[in-house]
């Protein structure tokens, strides 16, 4: 079980998070906040990484093409696991179960994949809105109902 | 780590030191003797890693020591008291030698040797006796001079060492020889591993003793002796520096602590041990390059201890003892690191130094909730004091195994003096010590984010220590970072705290500051109580004490208020606020009218101002700050007049700021360089709110200036979010109302010098001066080099540099000034010609100012006309080669092509090396002085021929020399056109044939036809020759023959042929065919149809 999900702009802004339990619990977004904030460094650090490796290997085109968006899981603390999915256009999209709950400790690398796969669709289709401001925080209605639903039912 | 304060949690030294074999050194006299203390210096000083792992100590006649205990024989009724002694390592490594070493200076010849040997001897054997009980070994070192002895003692050296030995009841190989004078180092190094041999030897006996005692041992009552042996055998393996049997040991002991039974009472005790085996383990695990496994262990380690959590009233002292580990291991891993292993961003030291950050913190929770009755320290007697024989037990009850405390008193008077203790430790540095370490090595391992995330942890623990600036510039520094990347949820809750710190330290300038950015949209304080801040800002201007913040330390406040009033009524006055980095509650854009200003316009500056806040502010003084590269001003902006401006919450104010040019400044930019709001309240202090503009930041903004267009934004505000900010204007030259009439006759032709007329009028409202005027080629796409093809010049016929220059001086007003140029081309392209006038000009406001203005026209330039050459032959039938020495004409057509009319005024063709002219003088032109106009063709006719072939195909046949000039110019230079007129191909002949016959004949009347054949090679020709007749002839002569014709020689045929037929006819032909070298036969053919007449016109014959 997911306990949040965080999409983070290019210039690592948060553009949304949405966790599920007490939201109004100012304690446990702080904490959530630090938790996705703090995960940027090893994304970071991931992407710097996948960079100088597909630099070396001779700019092989077709290679950078088949990279893979979902980077795995990150790092692992005590009580939550953190997974990262970068898109070609550097949105970062950062999911963080608990490790502690049964349904977290043994979830799948699989279904964190396609949880994140699916998270992109919906970023896609919230920023399809016209009216929406590439850079700004994701406000839409919709596309926070879809998340949460996402971190109920399918993970 | 010299600030950690002190407590009962940390390492002993014996246990974190790496343990070294000892050796003892005896009848070493450094304070006297010269030599032995350039022995022990050899031995003591500059240890280097790849040096033995050993210590040396000097054994002086005093030192004692331990006494042996005595051997239990059996361990039936032994009950030990607790798991390790205290004092065993402590012996170990110093006051057990493995090794004794006596030195002694003998030289083998040595005169008085009985005596010495008898006294070496007594000193071995007052040794002996002094390490009686021990099984440590003895050795003789014997220091000699070195210098060899002769070779005849030799046998006594073996001798007499072999008599040493015995005296002294040692073997041979303890003893040895140290010669002192030369390479000492290398003895020493030598001597160094045969002590540690002997060492290791030592400890391995000393292991084999201690396995002896696990036979008389059972699980019931020796479960601790057990532990207890497993971690001597595991110490001395280290001592032996045996690391994985150590490791393997230490193991076995770690896991025998596992299986005891634990109570509170011995719980202290369990986990104290376990701790240090555990260091133990990790220690060895990193030094046998097993980091994974070493931190498999400590997380093993840890998951068992956790839940062993003892005494409830003593809960702080489990979590404290969770943080040691932590930290312990930590720093193992980074001491590890040092020494070469290398480590990752998700595994580093950093993680545990948080870990054991956290655990502190929550060992302090821990002693809030138990510690609250611990008011102060028991009475004597002092439970705590007392020497305990083993780690970890307890002062007040050593040695005592049963689980049920024995005297509840003290008990509990022991407890009430820890909790005390631990209510006065300093929980605040040592958790701040942590975060230190863990936040050095985040950042060594590239995580910022992370230690952005501990700086803050650790500025709350410095707010809690009541430390409040140190909070606040750590504070201050994390809120940048979190502004920067936008995380507001973050950014507030570092802004409010750093609030508090800033109210409490009552630091102006940063509670003003922080004050206004909380003001902002994006940060949420608590209790949406804006208002309250926006008071406290005003009560600040108004030199009065702000209200403080909620949930503030009661403890702090009164302090906080005092320093309040003090701070309220000093410096600093003015509080300068950089509102460009921070996010507030004004919004300001600016805006350039337009993107550049002429020197004589007023340049017009919109400048939008939003508050978002919901309330109404008085700027009593607003300006913009513009610089160029002259000069920076600073405009005042006015709202109708009134200087102050007032500003009303969620609404968008506009203003307008004029000013002029300085005319110095043409021909750079303004920038808008900052935007001033002061607030005053006419009580000394103001605020100055500066939004400084810089470049670098413009651009870098968040959202991209064309995707503003899709904000919705009120009308009424102006479409603020929609407007670009344009903060940068380029001031160019004033307009110049000069005009220019241009005239010449376009398109100019190729090769002309092309005459333009050019006037320029001055409808200035006064006299121009200085009037300079400037020449230049522009280069353009179709013709990017025009300098290389083009010539520019005032005269024609004469080229002149470029650009051209011509002063006019001064031009009255509504006159004007007339010249003319020339221009020449030898491409067809178009030319821009760039006339640039300068000039000065007095105006009212500004004299002698100067104003530039450039005019461009555009000229075509297209060929006069097109040369094509046609060859024929003598006969004027089209030829595609010609032979040596057989002449045909050239005949160049000139198409014109030029729109004017031109007057072809002489041609001539210069032939090239291979031809020659037809005559023997140059043929004058058939065209010459001939008026043609656009289309017309003129055609020219040269006769040439070839002189000799040459052996490439010839390019051209030569270039033909056009002399033209326009017909309406009558008066005007010529020009002379040069073509190349295309090549023929030349070919040779062995033999030239000349063929008389007329060309009209009447019918019935014989005439000769008399052919030559002239041999042109160097060798004769053999030809054989047939006559090819025809019906419309009858002929005589050979009808078929062989000749040879002659090198450089002649033979001439004669026919008479008798035409049959009037009419057009064909004459008999003669072919050859040449006898031998057929490579020619080719060529001569060919020349015998070409020469041979193909047509001869007949005549009928009329009767007269």
């Amino acid at each position: 079980m997911a306990v949040c999900v965080a999409v983070i702009g290019k210039d690592n802004s948060p553009l949304y998070i949405g966790g599920v339990g007490n939201d109004t619990n100012t304690d446990n977004e702080l904490s959530r906040q630090w938790l996705v904030h703090t995960a940027l460094d090893a994304l970071e650090e991931r992407l710097a990484t996948n960079n100088t490796n597909t630099a070396n290997s001779a700019s092989n085109s077709s290679r950078t093409d088949l990279r893979d968006l979902y980077l795995g899981l990150l790092y692992s603390t005590d009580t939550h696991k953190i997974y990262g999915y970068v898109t070609n256009t550097r949105i970062k999209l950062v999911l963080v179960t608990s490790s502690t709950s049964p349904s977290g400790s043994n979830i799948r690398d699989a279904e964190v994949r396609t949880a994140l796969r699916r998270l992109h669709a919906l970023y896609a289709d919230a920023i399809c809105n016209p009216f929406h401001l590439p850079g700004d925080q994701i406000t839409s209605l919709k596309f926070d109902k879809q998340v949460k639903n996402l971190l109920l039912n399918n993970v | 780590m010299a600030t950690q304060p002190s407590d009962n949690t940390e390492f002993p030294p014996e246990i974190i030191l790496k343990p070294l074999a000892l050796i003892g050194l005896s009848g070493l006299d450094i304070v006297n003797n010269a030599v032995h203390k350039t022995i022990w210096d050899a031995f003591s000083n500059n240890r280097r890693p790849d040096r033995a792992s050993v210590r040396f100590k000097i054994l002086n006649n005093t030192f004692e020591f331990p006494v042996v205990k005595p051997k239990r024989n059996s361990y039936e009724w032994y009950i030990p008291k607790g798991i390790l002694k205290k004092n065993w390592i402590q012996k170990r490594v110093n006051l057990i030698p493995a090794v004794v070493v006596i030195f002694y200076d003998m030289e083998w010849n040595d005169p008085q040797w009985n005596e010495k040997i008898i006294e070496c001897a007594s000193r071995v054997q007052s040794i002996r006796a002094a390490v009686e009980g021990h099984t440590t070994r003895v050795a003789v070192v014997v220091v000699q001079s070195g210098l060899s002895p002769p070779p005849s003692e030799y046998m006594l050296g073996a001798e007499r060492a072999q008599a040493l030995c015995a005296a002294c009841e040692i073997q041979s190989k303890s003893l040895f020889v140290l010669p002192h004078s030369d390479h000492l180092m290398g003895y020493i190094i030598r001597l160094e591993n045969a002590f540690y041999d002997i060492a290791q030897n030592y400890y391995h006996h000393e292991t084999k003793n201690i396995k002896q005692h696990r036979d008389h041992l059972n699980k019931t009552t020796h479960q601790y002796l057990f532990v207890r042996h497993q971690f001597k055998l595991g110490y001395l393996n280290e001592l032996k520096q045996d690391l994985s049997t150590a490791h393997k040991h230490y193991m076995h002991s770690y896991n025998n602590l596992l299986e005891t039974r634990t109570v509170d009472t011995n719980m202290h005790e369990i986990r104290t041990v376990a701790g240090y085996i555990n260091y133990k383990l990790c220690k060895l695990l990193f030094a046998l390059n097993l980091p994974r496994d070493a931190i498999a262990q400590l997380k093993s380690h840890i998951e068992r201890y956790k839940n062993r959590v003892g005494p409830t009233e003593l809960l702080f002292e489990h979590y404290a003892w969770i943080a040691r580990q932590y930290s312990a291991f930590g720093e193992l891993f980074d001491e590890t690191i040092r020494a070469g292993l290398p480590a990752i961003q998700s595994q580093h030291p950093g993680f545990y130094y948080q870990q054991a950050a956290q655990f502190t913190v929550m060992r302090r929770q821990a002693m809030r909730s138990v510690c609250c009755d611990a008011l102060q320290y028991p009475p004597p007697p002092d439970p705590l004091e007392g020497i305990v024989e083993f780690y970890g037990q307890r002062p007040w009850r050593p040695g005592r195994l049963s689980a049920d405390p024995h005297d509840p008193q003290k008990e509990q008077a022991a407890v009430l003096a820890l909790q005390y203790n631990e209510r006065m430790f300093n929980h605040s540095a040592m958790i701040i010590s942590f975060l230190g370490n863990a936040i050095s090595q985040f950042k060594t391992f590239h995580s910022p984010r992370m230690r952005k995330q501990l700086v803050v942890e650790m500025a709350n623990e410095y707010y809690y220590c009541a430390d409040y600036g140190k909070a606040l510039t750590l504070l201050t520094h994390m809120l940048w970072d979190y502004r920067r990347e936008k995380w507001w949820f973050l950014a507030s809750h570092v802004l409010n705290r750093a609030l508090q710190c800033a109210y409490l330290s009552a630091k102006i300038q940063d509670y003003i500051q922080l004050s206004v950015e909380a003001l902002s949209k994006h940060i949420q304080v608590p209790n949406n109580d804006k208002d309250r801040i926006f008071k406290n800002i005003m009560s600040v201007l108004n030199l009065n004490i702000p209200s403080p913040e909620p949930d503030l330390p009661a403890s702090s406040q009164s302090k906080a208020l005092e320093l309040w009033q003090m701070a309220v009524e000093r410096e600093p006055f003015a509080i300068t606020i950089d509102m460009a980095n921070i996010s507030s509650f004004l919004e300001v854009k600016t805006k350039f009218r337009q993107q550049r200003y002429r020197t004589d316009e007023i340049v017009e500056v919109e400048l939008y101002v939003r508050l978002n806040y919901v309330t109404s502010l008085e700027v009593r003084k607003l300006s913009v700050t513009i610089s160029s590269n002259t000069e920076s001003i600073e405009i005042p902006i006015s709202d109708n007049g009134n200087s102050v401006i007032s500003l009303v919450g969620g609404k968008v104010r506009k203003f307008l700021c004029q000013f002029k040019t300085n005319p110095q400044d043409s021909g750079s930019d303004l920038h808008i360089k900052n935007v001033s709001f002061i607030l005053d309240s006419d009580r000394k202090r103001k605020i100055v709110m500066n939004f400084k503009v810089e470049e670098s930041k413009v651009l870098e903004s968040a959202v991209h200036p064309e995707l503003l267009h899709f904000i919705l934004s009120p009308k009424s505000d102006y479409e603020f979010d929609c407007i670009v900010p344009s903060t940068v204007a380029s001031i160019t030259a004033r307009e110049c109302r000069l005009s220019l009439d241009i005239t010449n006759a376009c398109p100019a032709l190729q090769g002309e010098w092309f005459p333009t007329s050019f006037t320029i009028r001055n409808n200035e409202n006064t006299e121009v001066n200085n009037v300079a005027i400037t020449l230049s080629l522009l280069s353009s796409p179709d013709n990017p080099n025009p300098d290389s093809v083009t010539e520019l010049s005032w005269k024609p016929e004469q080229s002149q540099g470029q650009p051209l220059k011509v002063s006019a001086a001064t031009v009255n007003k509504s006159a004007s000034y007339s010249n003319i140029f020339y221009l020449k081309s030898n491409r067809t392209t178009s030319i821009t010609v760039q006339i640039k006038v300068t000039y000065l000009i007095d105006l009212p406001e500004i004299p002698k100012l100067e104003c530039v203005k450039d005019f461009t026209t555009k000229i075509t330039v297209t060929k006069p006309f097109e040369v094509t050459t046609h060859f024929v032959a003598m006969n004027f039938k089209p030829i595609t080669k010609c032979f040596v020495d057989d002449p045909f004409i050239v005949m160049p057509q000139i198409k014109i092509l030029s729109p004017w009319d031109l007057l072809i005024v002489d041609t001539e063709l210069e032939v090239a090396n291979c031809f020659n002219y037809g005559d023997n003088s140059k043929p004058s032109s058939c065209i010459s002085n001939l008026e043609v106009a656009e289309k017309n063709v003129a055609s020219d006719a040269i006769c040439v021929k070839a002189k000799y072939k040459p052996k490439d195909l010839p390019t051209r046949v030569g270039l033909y020399n056009i002399t033209w000039r326009r017909s309406n110019n009558i008066e005007g230079l010529c020009v002379r056109s040069t073509t190349a007129l295309s090549g023929i191909p030349v070919d040779d002949c062995p033999i030239a044939i000349e063929v008389n016959y007329p060309e009209v004949v009447e019918l019935q009347t014989s005439i000769p036809l008399k052919c030559t054949l002239f041999g042109k090679s160097d060798t004769p020709v053999r030809l054989s020759l047939a006559v090819e007749g025809t019906d419309a002839y009858m002929f005589s002569g050979y009808k078929k023959l062989t000749v040879t014709v002659p090198p450089h020689d002649k033979v001439e045929l004669i026919y008479n042929i008798h035409p049959l037929v009037a009419g057009n006819t064909t004459p008999p032909r003669l072919k050859a065919t040449v006898l031998g070298e057929s490579a020619k036969q080719e060529v001569v053919t060919e020349m015998f149809e070409k020469i041979f007449p193909q047509n001869i016109f007949v005549m009928p014959k009329y009767n007269k």
